[in-house]
Protein backbone atom coordinates (compact mmCIF):
# COMPACT_ATOMS: atom_id res chain seq x y z
CA UNK A 1 0.00 0.00 0.00
CA UNK A 2 2.82 2.37 0.82
CA UNK A 3 4.49 1.39 -2.45
CA UNK A 4 1.36 2.51 -4.31
CA UNK A 5 1.53 6.00 -2.82
CA UNK A 6 3.07 8.93 -4.69
CA UNK A 7 6.70 9.47 -3.79
CA UNK A 8 6.26 12.37 -1.32
CA UNK A 9 3.76 10.40 0.80
CA UNK A 10 5.73 7.18 0.34
CA UNK A 11 8.92 8.76 1.58
CA UNK A 12 7.22 10.54 4.47
CA UNK A 13 5.45 7.39 5.62
CA UNK A 14 8.62 5.32 5.51
CA UNK A 15 10.44 7.90 7.57
CA UNK A 16 7.58 8.06 10.09
CA UNK A 17 7.42 4.28 10.42
CA UNK A 18 11.17 4.05 10.88
CA UNK A 19 11.02 6.69 13.61
CA UNK A 20 8.10 5.00 15.33
CA UNK A 21 10.06 1.75 15.67
CA UNK A 22 12.84 3.41 17.71
CA UNK A 23 12.33 4.67 21.27
CA UNK A 24 13.92 8.06 20.62
CA UNK A 25 12.11 8.36 17.30
CA UNK A 26 8.81 7.56 18.99
CA UNK A 27 9.48 10.28 21.57
CA UNK A 28 10.16 12.73 18.78
CA UNK A 29 6.97 11.72 16.99
CA UNK A 30 4.94 12.18 20.18
CA UNK A 31 5.74 15.87 20.02
CA UNK A 32 4.11 16.12 16.57
CA UNK A 33 0.61 14.66 17.03
CA UNK A 34 -0.23 14.67 13.32
CA UNK A 35 2.88 12.67 12.47
CA UNK A 36 2.36 10.29 15.37
CA UNK A 37 -1.21 9.72 14.26
CA UNK A 38 -0.17 8.97 10.68
CA UNK A 39 2.49 6.50 11.81
CA UNK A 40 0.32 4.72 14.37
CA UNK A 41 -2.62 4.47 11.94
CA UNK A 42 -0.43 2.84 9.33
CA UNK A 43 1.08 0.40 11.81
CA UNK A 44 -2.35 -0.47 13.22
CA UNK A 45 -3.70 -1.11 9.74
CA UNK A 46 -1.01 -3.70 9.12
CA UNK A 47 -1.15 -5.29 12.57
CA UNK A 48 -4.92 -5.84 12.62
CA UNK A 49 -5.02 -7.07 9.03
CA UNK A 50 -3.36 -10.29 10.20
CA UNK A 51 -5.94 -13.09 9.67
CA UNK A 52 -5.29 -14.58 13.12
CA UNK A 53 -5.73 -11.22 14.82
CA UNK A 54 -8.91 -10.63 12.84
CA UNK A 55 -10.37 -14.03 13.72
CA UNK A 56 -9.68 -13.45 17.41
CA UNK A 57 -11.81 -10.31 17.08
CA UNK A 58 -14.68 -12.09 15.31
CA UNK A 59 -13.71 -11.14 11.75
CA UNK A 60 -12.82 -13.78 9.19
CA UNK A 61 -11.91 -12.13 5.89
CA UNK A 62 -11.44 -15.46 4.14
CA UNK A 63 -14.94 -16.59 5.08
CA UNK A 64 -16.42 -13.28 3.88
CA UNK A 65 -14.63 -13.61 0.54
CA UNK A 66 -15.56 -17.29 0.17
CA UNK A 67 -19.23 -16.52 0.84
CA UNK A 68 -19.10 -13.74 -1.73
CA UNK A 69 -17.58 -15.93 -4.39
CA UNK A 70 -20.06 -18.73 -3.71
CA UNK A 71 -22.98 -16.30 -4.00
CA UNK A 72 -21.67 -14.83 -7.22
CA UNK A 73 -21.23 -18.26 -8.77
CA UNK A 74 -24.56 -19.63 -7.53
CA UNK A 75 -26.58 -16.63 -8.68
CA UNK A 76 -24.63 -15.73 -11.81
CA UNK A 77 -23.62 -12.35 -10.48
CA UNK A 78 -20.84 -10.47 -12.29
CA UNK B 1 0.15 5.94 -33.31
CA UNK B 2 -3.14 4.04 -33.07
CA UNK B 3 -6.35 5.83 -33.92
CA UNK B 4 -10.05 5.38 -33.37
CA UNK B 5 -13.05 7.28 -34.68
CA UNK B 6 -16.25 7.85 -32.77
CA UNK B 7 -19.22 10.12 -32.48
CA UNK B 8 -18.39 10.71 -28.84
CA UNK B 9 -15.22 10.08 -26.87
CA UNK B 10 -15.78 9.74 -23.13
CA UNK B 11 -12.84 9.94 -20.72
CA UNK B 12 -13.32 8.22 -17.36
CA UNK B 13 -15.49 5.21 -16.41
CA UNK B 14 -16.79 6.30 -13.01
CA UNK B 15 -20.11 7.76 -11.93
CA UNK B 16 -20.35 10.27 -14.78
CA UNK B 17 -18.45 8.72 -17.68
CA UNK B 18 -19.96 5.24 -17.47
CA UNK B 19 -23.49 6.67 -17.48
CA UNK B 20 -22.86 8.95 -20.45
CA UNK B 21 -21.15 6.16 -22.41
CA UNK B 22 -23.93 3.62 -21.86
CA UNK B 23 -26.82 5.96 -22.59
CA UNK B 24 -25.14 7.34 -25.71
CA UNK B 25 -24.17 3.90 -27.02
CA UNK B 26 -27.67 2.56 -26.46
CA UNK B 27 -29.00 5.64 -28.22
CA UNK B 28 -27.08 4.69 -31.33
CA UNK B 29 -23.94 6.82 -30.97
CA UNK B 30 -20.51 5.34 -31.72
CA UNK B 31 -18.74 5.68 -28.39
CA UNK B 32 -15.14 5.23 -27.35
CA UNK B 33 -14.67 5.16 -23.57
CA UNK B 34 -11.13 5.63 -22.25
CA UNK B 35 -10.29 4.69 -18.66
CA UNK B 36 -6.91 5.29 -17.06
CA UNK B 37 -7.23 2.44 -14.54
CA UNK B 38 -7.93 -1.26 -14.94
CA UNK B 39 -10.94 -3.54 -14.84
CA UNK B 40 -11.03 -4.99 -11.31
CA UNK B 41 -12.08 -8.62 -11.23
CA UNK B 42 -14.17 -9.34 -8.09
CA UNK B 43 -12.29 -12.65 -7.78
CA UNK B 44 -9.34 -10.50 -6.75
CA UNK B 45 -11.18 -8.85 -3.86
CA UNK B 46 -9.73 -10.08 -0.58
CA UNK B 47 -11.60 -7.98 2.04
CA UNK B 48 -8.18 -6.89 3.30
CA UNK B 49 -8.16 -3.09 3.68
CA UNK B 50 -4.45 -2.50 2.98
CA UNK B 51 -4.41 -4.82 -0.03
CA UNK B 52 -7.54 -3.31 -1.49
CA UNK B 53 -6.42 0.26 -0.83
CA UNK B 54 -3.30 -0.47 -2.86
CA UNK B 55 -5.29 -2.20 -5.61
CA UNK B 56 -8.51 -0.24 -6.07
CA UNK B 57 -7.59 3.30 -5.07
CA UNK B 58 -5.63 6.01 -6.79
CA UNK B 59 -2.22 6.43 -5.18
CA UNK B 60 -2.91 3.55 -2.80
CA UNK B 61 -5.67 5.60 -1.16
CA UNK B 62 -3.13 8.09 0.07
CA UNK B 63 -4.13 11.22 -1.78
CA UNK B 64 -4.09 14.04 0.72
CA UNK B 65 -4.84 17.76 0.71
CA UNK B 66 -2.32 20.35 1.85
CA UNK B 67 -3.62 22.86 4.37
CA UNK B 68 -4.96 23.14 7.86
CA UNK B 69 -5.68 20.40 8.63
CA UNK B 70 -4.42 17.98 5.94
CA UNK B 71 -7.31 15.80 4.78
CA UNK B 72 -7.08 12.27 3.39
CA UNK B 73 -8.94 12.11 0.09
CA UNK B 74 -9.22 8.49 -1.09
CA UNK B 75 -10.40 8.15 -4.70
CA UNK B 76 -11.24 5.03 -6.69
CA UNK B 77 -9.42 4.27 -9.93
CA UNK B 78 -10.46 1.91 -12.68
CA UNK B 79 -13.66 0.71 -14.27
CA UNK B 80 -16.39 1.95 -11.91
CA UNK B 81 -14.20 4.73 -10.52
CA UNK B 82 -15.11 5.75 -7.00
CA UNK B 83 -18.50 3.99 -7.30
CA UNK B 84 -16.52 0.75 -6.96
CA UNK B 85 -15.30 1.70 -3.49
CA UNK B 86 -17.93 4.04 -2.08
CA UNK B 87 -20.57 3.11 0.47
CA UNK B 88 -23.32 3.06 -2.13
CA UNK B 89 -25.39 5.76 -0.45
CA UNK B 90 -27.96 7.32 -2.78
CA UNK B 91 -29.47 10.75 -2.17
CA UNK B 92 -31.15 12.92 -4.76
CA UNK B 93 -29.89 16.51 -4.87
CA UNK B 94 -31.67 18.32 -2.01
CA UNK B 95 -34.24 20.88 -3.29
CA UNK B 96 -32.63 23.66 -1.24
CA UNK B 97 -29.37 23.05 -3.15
CA UNK B 98 -31.13 23.22 -6.54
CA UNK B 99 -32.77 26.48 -5.49
CA UNK B 100 -29.36 27.86 -4.56
CA UNK B 101 -27.93 26.81 -7.92
CA UNK B 102 -30.72 28.66 -9.73
CA UNK B 103 -30.24 31.75 -7.57
CA UNK B 104 -26.44 31.96 -7.51
CA UNK B 105 -25.34 30.18 -10.69
CA UNK B 106 -28.31 30.70 -13.01
CA UNK B 107 -28.77 26.93 -13.48
CA UNK B 108 -32.22 25.79 -14.60
CA UNK B 109 -32.11 22.46 -12.79
CA UNK B 110 -35.27 22.14 -10.77
CA UNK B 111 -36.68 19.02 -9.14
CA UNK B 112 -39.22 18.46 -11.90
CA UNK B 113 -36.72 18.60 -14.75
CA UNK B 114 -34.26 16.30 -12.99
CA UNK B 115 -36.86 13.79 -11.78
CA UNK B 116 -36.80 11.60 -14.93
CA UNK B 117 -32.99 11.47 -14.71
CA UNK B 118 -33.01 10.41 -11.06
CA UNK B 119 -35.74 7.84 -11.67
CA UNK B 120 -33.81 6.35 -14.57
CA UNK B 121 -30.58 6.11 -12.58
CA UNK B 122 -32.35 4.66 -9.56
CA UNK B 123 -33.91 1.93 -11.68
CA UNK B 124 -30.60 1.16 -13.37
CA UNK B 125 -28.85 0.82 -10.00
CA UNK B 126 -31.64 -0.99 -8.10
CA UNK B 127 -31.73 1.74 -5.45
CA UNK B 128 -33.65 0.75 -2.33
CA UNK B 129 -33.68 1.39 1.38
CA UNK B 130 -31.55 -0.77 3.65
CA UNK B 131 -33.58 -2.99 5.98
CA UNK B 132 -32.90 -2.84 9.75
CA UNK B 133 -31.81 -6.50 9.69
CA UNK B 134 -29.22 -5.88 7.00
CA UNK B 135 -28.07 -2.63 8.62
CA UNK B 136 -26.78 -4.59 11.61
CA UNK B 137 -26.05 -3.69 15.21
CA UNK B 138 -23.87 -0.67 14.47
CA UNK B 139 -26.86 1.09 12.92
CA UNK B 140 -29.07 -0.15 15.78
CA UNK B 141 -26.85 1.69 18.27
CA UNK B 142 -27.23 4.98 16.38
CA UNK B 143 -30.95 4.43 15.93
CA UNK B 144 -31.42 3.86 19.66
CA UNK B 145 -29.55 7.08 20.44
CA UNK B 146 -31.45 9.12 17.84
CA UNK B 147 -34.81 7.81 19.03
CA UNK B 148 -34.03 8.63 22.65
CA UNK B 149 -32.99 12.15 21.65
CA UNK B 150 -35.91 12.62 19.26
CA UNK B 151 -33.62 13.39 16.33
CA UNK B 152 -34.72 12.99 12.71
CA UNK B 153 -33.19 9.82 11.26
CA UNK B 154 -33.69 6.98 8.79
CA UNK B 155 -32.20 4.06 6.92
CA UNK B 156 -30.27 5.05 3.84
CA UNK B 157 -31.09 4.19 0.26
CA UNK B 158 -28.33 2.32 -1.53
CA UNK B 159 -27.53 0.90 -4.95
CA UNK B 160 -27.32 -2.74 -3.92
CA UNK B 161 -29.00 -5.97 -4.96
CA UNK B 162 -28.68 -9.20 -3.02
CA UNK B 163 -26.51 -7.61 -0.33
CA UNK B 164 -25.66 -9.87 2.59
CA UNK B 165 -23.84 -7.26 4.67
CA UNK B 166 -20.24 -8.24 4.02
CA UNK B 167 -19.10 -5.00 5.66
CA UNK B 168 -16.39 -4.11 3.15
CA UNK B 169 -18.10 -1.80 0.62
CA UNK B 170 -15.04 0.43 0.58
CA UNK B 171 -12.68 -2.47 -0.19
CA UNK B 172 -14.45 -4.18 -3.11
CA UNK B 173 -17.82 -5.89 -2.66
CA UNK B 174 -17.08 -9.63 -2.62
CA UNK B 175 -20.66 -10.54 -3.56
CA UNK B 176 -21.01 -8.00 -6.41
CA UNK B 177 -24.13 -6.79 -4.62
CA UNK B 178 -23.18 -3.16 -4.89
CA UNK B 179 -24.46 -1.95 -8.22
CA UNK B 180 -21.50 0.24 -9.10
CA UNK B 181 -21.17 1.52 -12.64
CA UNK B 182 -18.61 -1.18 -13.48
CA UNK B 183 -21.30 -3.88 -13.30
CA UNK B 184 -24.32 -1.84 -14.39
CA UNK B 185 -23.64 0.86 -16.97
CA UNK B 186 -20.32 -0.45 -18.32
CA UNK B 187 -21.72 -3.84 -19.44
CA UNK B 188 -24.60 -1.97 -21.08
CA UNK B 189 -22.17 0.27 -22.91
CA UNK B 190 -20.14 -2.74 -24.05
CA UNK B 191 -23.29 -4.60 -25.16
CA UNK B 192 -24.25 -1.55 -27.22
CA UNK B 193 -20.88 -1.73 -29.01
CA UNK B 194 -19.04 1.02 -27.16
CA UNK B 195 -15.30 0.54 -27.48
CA UNK B 196 -13.88 0.48 -23.95
CA UNK B 197 -10.16 0.93 -23.50
CA UNK B 198 -8.54 0.51 -20.11
CA UNK B 199 -5.05 1.68 -19.23
CA UNK B 200 -5.49 4.79 -21.37
CA UNK B 201 -3.87 7.86 -19.88
CA UNK B 202 -5.36 10.84 -21.68
CA UNK B 203 -2.90 13.63 -22.14
CA UNK B 204 -4.89 16.31 -23.91
CA UNK B 205 -8.05 17.25 -25.76
CA UNK B 206 -7.57 17.82 -29.47
CA UNK B 207 -8.88 21.25 -30.43
CA UNK B 208 -9.31 22.36 -34.04
CA UNK B 209 -10.54 25.82 -34.99
CA UNK B 210 -11.67 26.32 -31.42
CA UNK B 211 -13.74 23.12 -31.19
CA UNK B 212 -12.98 19.83 -29.43
CA UNK B 213 -12.32 17.08 -31.95
CA UNK B 214 -11.01 14.20 -29.89
CA UNK B 215 -8.27 13.31 -27.40
CA UNK B 216 -4.72 12.03 -27.40
CA UNK B 217 -3.72 9.32 -24.92
CA UNK B 218 -0.90 6.97 -24.00
CA UNK B 219 -1.80 3.29 -23.56
CA UNK B 220 -0.45 1.12 -20.76
CA UNK B 221 1.94 -0.58 -23.17
CA UNK B 222 3.42 2.76 -24.24
CA UNK B 223 1.61 3.17 -27.58
CA UNK B 224 0.04 6.51 -28.41
CA UNK B 225 -3.69 6.57 -29.16
CA UNK B 226 -5.65 9.29 -30.89
CA UNK B 227 -9.43 9.26 -30.75
CA UNK B 228 -11.22 11.57 -33.13
CA UNK B 229 -14.79 12.42 -32.26
CA UNK B 230 -17.54 14.96 -32.86
CA UNK B 231 -18.00 15.44 -29.12
CA UNK B 232 -15.74 14.85 -26.15
CA UNK B 233 -17.01 14.24 -22.62
CA UNK B 234 -14.47 14.48 -19.80
CA UNK B 235 -15.34 12.62 -16.61
CA UNK B 236 -11.96 12.15 -14.94
CA UNK B 237 -13.21 13.32 -11.56
CA UNK B 238 -13.06 16.59 -9.69
CA UNK B 239 -9.32 16.48 -9.10
CA UNK B 240 -8.17 15.46 -12.57
CA UNK B 241 -10.65 17.03 -15.00
CA UNK B 242 -9.47 20.63 -14.43
CA UNK B 243 -5.87 19.49 -14.85
CA UNK B 244 -6.67 17.83 -18.18
CA UNK B 245 -8.36 21.04 -19.35
CA UNK B 246 -5.24 22.94 -18.36
CA UNK B 247 -2.90 20.46 -20.08
CA UNK B 248 -4.96 20.87 -23.24
CA UNK B 249 -4.07 24.55 -23.39
CA UNK B 250 -7.70 25.66 -23.26
CA UNK B 251 -8.33 29.23 -22.27
CA UNK B 252 -10.09 29.74 -18.95
CA UNK B 253 -11.97 32.98 -19.34
CA UNK B 254 -13.77 32.56 -16.00
CA UNK B 255 -10.61 32.11 -13.94
CA UNK B 256 -12.53 29.44 -12.01
CA UNK B 257 -10.82 26.33 -13.35
CA UNK B 258 -9.34 24.31 -10.49
CA UNK B 259 -10.97 26.58 -7.89
CA UNK B 260 -14.09 26.26 -5.70
CA UNK B 261 -13.15 22.80 -4.47
CA UNK B 262 -15.64 21.53 -1.90
CA UNK B 263 -14.92 18.21 -0.18
CA UNK B 264 -17.57 17.40 2.44
CA UNK B 265 -14.83 16.90 5.08
CA UNK B 266 -15.73 14.12 7.45
CA UNK B 267 -14.61 12.35 10.58
CA UNK B 268 -15.80 9.51 12.77
CA UNK B 269 -16.06 8.64 16.44
CA UNK B 270 -16.24 5.34 18.30
CA UNK B 271 -18.13 4.16 21.36
CA UNK B 272 -17.66 1.16 23.61
CA UNK B 273 -21.02 -0.51 24.18
CA UNK B 274 -22.14 -3.18 26.63
CA UNK B 275 -23.47 -5.40 23.88
CA UNK B 276 -21.70 -7.11 21.00
CA UNK B 277 -21.87 -4.83 17.97
CA UNK B 278 -19.60 -6.56 15.43
CA UNK B 279 -19.62 -3.42 13.32
CA UNK B 280 -18.42 -5.17 10.16
CA UNK B 281 -21.47 -7.45 10.12
CA UNK B 282 -24.05 -5.52 8.13
CA UNK B 283 -24.02 -2.58 5.77
CA UNK B 284 -21.36 -0.12 6.98
CA UNK B 285 -23.23 2.97 5.82
CA UNK B 286 -26.88 2.19 6.37
CA UNK B 287 -28.27 4.83 8.71
CA UNK B 288 -28.34 8.62 8.82
CA UNK B 289 -29.33 11.39 11.20
CA UNK B 290 -30.29 14.61 9.40
CA UNK B 291 -31.49 16.55 12.44
CA UNK B 292 -28.68 19.08 11.91
CA UNK B 293 -28.59 19.10 8.09
CA UNK B 294 -29.75 22.72 7.99
CA UNK B 295 -26.72 23.60 10.11
CA UNK B 296 -24.49 21.82 7.58
CA UNK B 297 -23.90 18.70 9.69
CA UNK B 298 -24.95 15.24 8.57
CA UNK B 299 -24.37 12.13 10.67
CA UNK B 300 -23.98 8.90 8.71
CA UNK B 301 -23.01 5.35 9.56
CA UNK B 302 -19.51 4.09 8.96
CA UNK B 303 -17.87 0.83 9.99
CA UNK B 304 -15.41 -1.78 8.88
CA UNK B 305 -13.26 -4.78 9.78
CA UNK B 306 -10.63 -4.63 12.56
CA UNK B 307 -7.81 -3.31 10.34
CA UNK B 308 -9.96 -0.45 9.17
CA UNK B 309 -11.23 0.29 12.70
CA UNK B 310 -7.72 0.18 14.10
CA UNK B 311 -6.58 2.72 11.51
CA UNK B 312 -9.49 5.08 12.29
CA UNK B 313 -9.62 4.67 16.07
CA UNK B 314 -8.46 8.01 17.52
CA UNK B 315 -6.31 6.54 20.29
CA UNK B 316 -2.65 5.62 20.58
CA UNK B 317 -0.48 3.22 22.55
CA UNK B 318 -1.98 1.18 25.35
CA UNK B 319 -5.40 2.87 25.10
CA UNK B 320 -5.60 1.91 21.42
CA UNK B 321 -4.68 -1.70 22.17
CA UNK B 322 -7.21 -1.90 25.02
CA UNK B 323 -10.03 -0.52 22.90
CA UNK B 324 -9.16 -2.82 19.98
CA UNK B 325 -9.19 -5.83 22.29
CA UNK B 326 -12.88 -4.99 22.71
CA UNK B 327 -13.47 -4.46 18.99
CA UNK B 328 -16.61 -6.61 19.05
CA UNK B 329 -18.24 -4.10 21.37
CA UNK B 330 -17.14 -1.01 19.45
CA UNK B 331 -19.69 1.07 17.55
CA UNK B 332 -18.71 3.74 15.05
CA UNK B 333 -20.54 6.65 13.47
CA UNK B 334 -19.42 9.39 11.09
CA UNK B 335 -20.12 13.07 10.63
CA UNK B 336 -19.87 14.99 7.40
CA UNK B 337 -19.86 18.76 6.98
CA UNK B 338 -21.50 20.58 4.07
CA UNK B 339 -18.53 22.85 3.67
CA UNK B 340 -18.27 26.56 2.99
CA UNK B 341 -14.46 26.25 2.73
CA UNK B 342 -13.11 26.25 -0.80
CA UNK B 343 -9.89 24.74 -2.04
CA UNK B 344 -7.92 24.67 -5.23
CA UNK B 345 -6.35 22.01 -7.47
CA UNK B 346 -3.16 22.70 -9.39
CA UNK B 347 -0.60 20.62 -11.16
CA UNK B 348 3.03 20.71 -10.15
CA UNK B 349 5.46 18.48 -12.04
CA UNK B 350 2.51 16.55 -13.42
CA UNK B 351 1.01 15.72 -10.03
CA UNK B 352 -2.15 17.26 -8.62
CA UNK B 353 -1.58 19.51 -5.63
CA UNK B 354 -4.74 20.06 -3.63
CA UNK B 355 -4.84 23.05 -1.30
CA UNK B 356 -7.73 23.24 1.15
CA UNK B 357 -8.02 25.06 4.47
CA UNK B 358 -10.93 24.64 6.81
CA UNK B 359 -12.68 28.00 7.31
CA UNK B 360 -13.91 29.12 10.76
CA UNK B 361 -17.53 28.47 9.78
CA UNK B 362 -16.78 24.81 9.01
CA UNK B 363 -14.66 24.48 12.14
CA UNK B 364 -17.71 25.60 14.07
CA UNK B 365 -19.77 22.93 12.26
CA UNK B 366 -17.28 20.27 13.34
CA UNK B 367 -17.50 21.44 16.96
CA UNK B 368 -21.29 21.16 16.82
CA UNK B 369 -21.12 17.80 15.07
CA UNK B 370 -18.64 16.28 17.51
CA UNK B 371 -20.69 17.42 20.49
CA UNK B 372 -23.81 15.89 18.91
CA UNK B 373 -21.97 12.68 18.16
CA UNK B 374 -20.95 12.33 21.79
CA UNK B 375 -24.53 13.05 22.84
CA UNK B 376 -25.76 10.38 20.43
CA UNK B 377 -23.43 7.69 21.77
CA UNK B 378 -24.21 8.56 25.40
CA UNK B 379 -27.95 8.42 24.71
CA UNK B 380 -27.45 5.00 23.10
CA UNK B 381 -25.84 3.75 26.32
CA UNK B 382 -22.15 4.00 25.50
CA UNK B 383 -19.77 3.08 28.28
CA UNK B 384 -16.94 5.12 26.74
CA UNK B 385 -16.84 7.52 23.78
CA UNK B 386 -13.74 8.05 21.66
CA UNK B 387 -14.04 11.27 19.68
CA UNK B 388 -11.53 11.97 16.92
CA UNK B 389 -9.68 14.55 19.01
CA UNK B 390 -6.39 14.48 20.91
CA UNK B 391 -6.56 13.22 24.47
CA UNK B 392 -8.10 15.84 26.74
CA UNK B 393 -9.52 17.99 23.91
CA UNK B 394 -13.23 18.75 24.00
CA UNK B 395 -15.50 19.46 21.00
CA UNK B 396 -16.25 23.09 21.95
CA UNK B 397 -12.55 23.98 22.11
CA UNK B 398 -11.30 21.85 19.20
CA UNK B 399 -8.94 23.52 16.73
CA UNK B 400 -8.47 22.66 13.08
CA UNK B 401 -5.14 20.97 13.78
CA UNK B 402 -6.85 18.70 16.33
CA UNK B 403 -9.12 17.13 13.74
CA UNK B 404 -8.46 13.84 12.01
CA UNK B 405 -10.33 14.33 8.74
CA UNK B 406 -11.08 12.40 5.59
CA UNK B 407 -13.12 13.47 2.58
CA UNK B 408 -14.83 11.41 -0.07
CA UNK B 409 -16.81 13.91 -2.16
CA UNK B 410 -14.61 16.38 -4.05
CA UNK B 411 -16.78 18.77 -6.09
CA UNK B 412 -16.76 22.05 -7.97
CA UNK B 413 -13.37 22.56 -9.68
CA UNK B 414 -14.96 23.20 -13.09
CA UNK B 415 -18.21 24.52 -11.79
CA UNK B 416 -21.29 25.06 -13.88
CA UNK B 417 -22.54 28.61 -14.15
CA UNK B 418 -24.77 30.06 -16.82
CA UNK B 419 -22.32 32.97 -17.13
CA UNK B 420 -19.06 32.31 -18.95
CA UNK B 421 -17.35 34.82 -16.69
CA UNK B 422 -18.23 32.83 -13.56
CA UNK B 423 -18.10 29.16 -14.47
CA UNK B 424 -16.18 26.64 -16.58
CA UNK B 425 -19.30 24.97 -18.02
CA UNK B 426 -22.80 26.15 -18.71
CA UNK B 427 -25.97 24.60 -17.29
CA UNK B 428 -25.88 21.91 -20.00
CA UNK B 429 -22.33 20.98 -18.93
CA UNK B 430 -20.80 22.30 -22.15
CA UNK B 431 -17.44 23.97 -21.57
CA UNK B 432 -17.86 27.70 -22.17
CA UNK B 433 -16.17 28.76 -25.39
CA UNK B 434 -15.16 25.27 -26.60
CA UNK B 435 -17.87 23.75 -28.80
CA UNK B 436 -18.01 19.96 -28.60
CA UNK B 437 -16.44 19.69 -25.14
CA UNK B 438 -18.54 18.64 -22.14
CA UNK B 439 -17.88 17.62 -18.54
CA UNK B 440 -19.73 14.92 -16.58
CA UNK B 441 -18.31 14.45 -13.12
CA UNK B 442 -18.24 16.08 -9.71
CA UNK B 443 -16.19 18.99 -11.02
CA UNK B 444 -19.30 20.65 -12.48
CA UNK B 445 -21.26 20.55 -9.21
CA UNK B 446 -21.12 24.21 -8.18
CA UNK B 447 -21.55 23.90 -4.43
CA UNK B 448 -21.38 21.42 -1.59
CA UNK B 449 -24.50 19.23 -1.55
CA UNK B 450 -24.58 18.18 2.08
CA UNK B 451 -25.32 14.63 0.94
CA UNK B 452 -23.38 11.93 -0.92
CA UNK B 453 -23.03 13.11 -4.55
CA UNK B 454 -23.06 9.99 -6.74
CA UNK B 455 -26.75 10.31 -7.67
CA UNK B 456 -26.38 13.99 -8.53
CA UNK B 457 -23.42 13.22 -10.80
CA UNK B 458 -25.23 10.32 -12.47
CA UNK B 459 -28.44 12.30 -12.96
CA UNK B 460 -26.53 15.19 -14.54
CA UNK B 461 -24.66 12.70 -16.74
CA UNK B 462 -27.97 11.16 -17.84
CA UNK B 463 -29.29 14.59 -18.71
CA UNK B 464 -26.14 15.35 -20.72
CA UNK B 465 -26.30 12.04 -22.62
CA UNK B 466 -29.87 12.56 -23.77
CA UNK B 467 -29.15 16.17 -24.61
CA UNK B 468 -26.31 15.00 -26.90
CA UNK B 469 -28.69 12.48 -28.45
CA UNK B 470 -31.22 15.26 -28.99
CA UNK B 471 -33.85 13.33 -27.04
CA UNK B 472 -35.86 13.77 -23.87
CA UNK B 473 -34.96 11.44 -21.00
CA UNK B 474 -37.39 8.53 -21.46
CA UNK B 475 -39.74 7.46 -18.70
CA UNK B 476 -39.31 3.80 -19.67
CA UNK B 477 -36.99 1.48 -17.77
CA UNK B 478 -33.34 1.54 -18.80
CA UNK B 479 -31.92 -1.59 -20.36
CA UNK B 480 -31.03 -4.26 -17.82
CA UNK B 481 -27.35 -4.99 -17.43
CA UNK B 482 -26.52 -7.87 -19.83
CA UNK B 483 -26.39 -11.23 -18.02
CA UNK B 484 -23.20 -12.24 -19.75
CA UNK B 485 -19.85 -10.95 -18.68
CA UNK B 486 -19.31 -7.75 -20.65
CA UNK B 487 -16.16 -6.65 -18.92
CA UNK B 488 -13.77 -4.63 -21.05
CA UNK B 489 -11.29 -7.37 -21.79
CA UNK B 490 -7.66 -7.29 -22.76
CA UNK B 491 -8.89 -8.40 -26.18
CA UNK B 492 -10.81 -5.13 -26.55
CA UNK B 493 -7.70 -3.21 -25.79
CA UNK B 494 -5.63 -5.34 -28.14
CA UNK B 495 -8.27 -4.93 -30.84
CA UNK B 496 -8.03 -1.22 -30.45
CA UNK B 497 -4.28 -1.29 -30.79
CA UNK B 498 -4.13 -3.56 -33.83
Amino acid sequence: MISAAPWPQRTALRVLLALDRRPRGAMLLASVPLAEQAASSMLALGRYDDPDVGRALGWDARAVVARGRALRRAEGRP
Amino acid sequence: MRSLDADVCVVGAGAGGAVVAAELAEGGARVVLLEQGAYHDPDGFTASPPEMLAHLYRDGGQSVTLGAPPIALPLGRGIGGTTLVNSGTCFRTPPRVLERWAREFGLQLDEASLRPCFERVERALSVREVTPELAGENAAVARRGAERLGWSHGYLKRNARGCVGSGVCAFGCPTSAKQHTGITYIPRAAAASAEIVTGADVHNVLVERGSARGVRARLAGGDALEVRARDVVLACGTIHTPLLLERSGLRDSSGQRGRNLALHPATAGFALMDETVDMARGVPQSFYIDEFADEGVMLEGVAGPPAYAAMALPLTGERHARAMARYRRLAQFGLMVSDASRGRVRSIAGRPIIRYDLCPEDMSRFRIGLARMEELFRAAGAREVYLPLPEGARPHSARARDLKLMAFHPLGTARADARATHGVTDGDLAVHGVPGLHLADGSVVPSALGVNPQMTIMALATRLAFSLLGQAVPASNPSPAPPTDQRPTKEKEIACRS
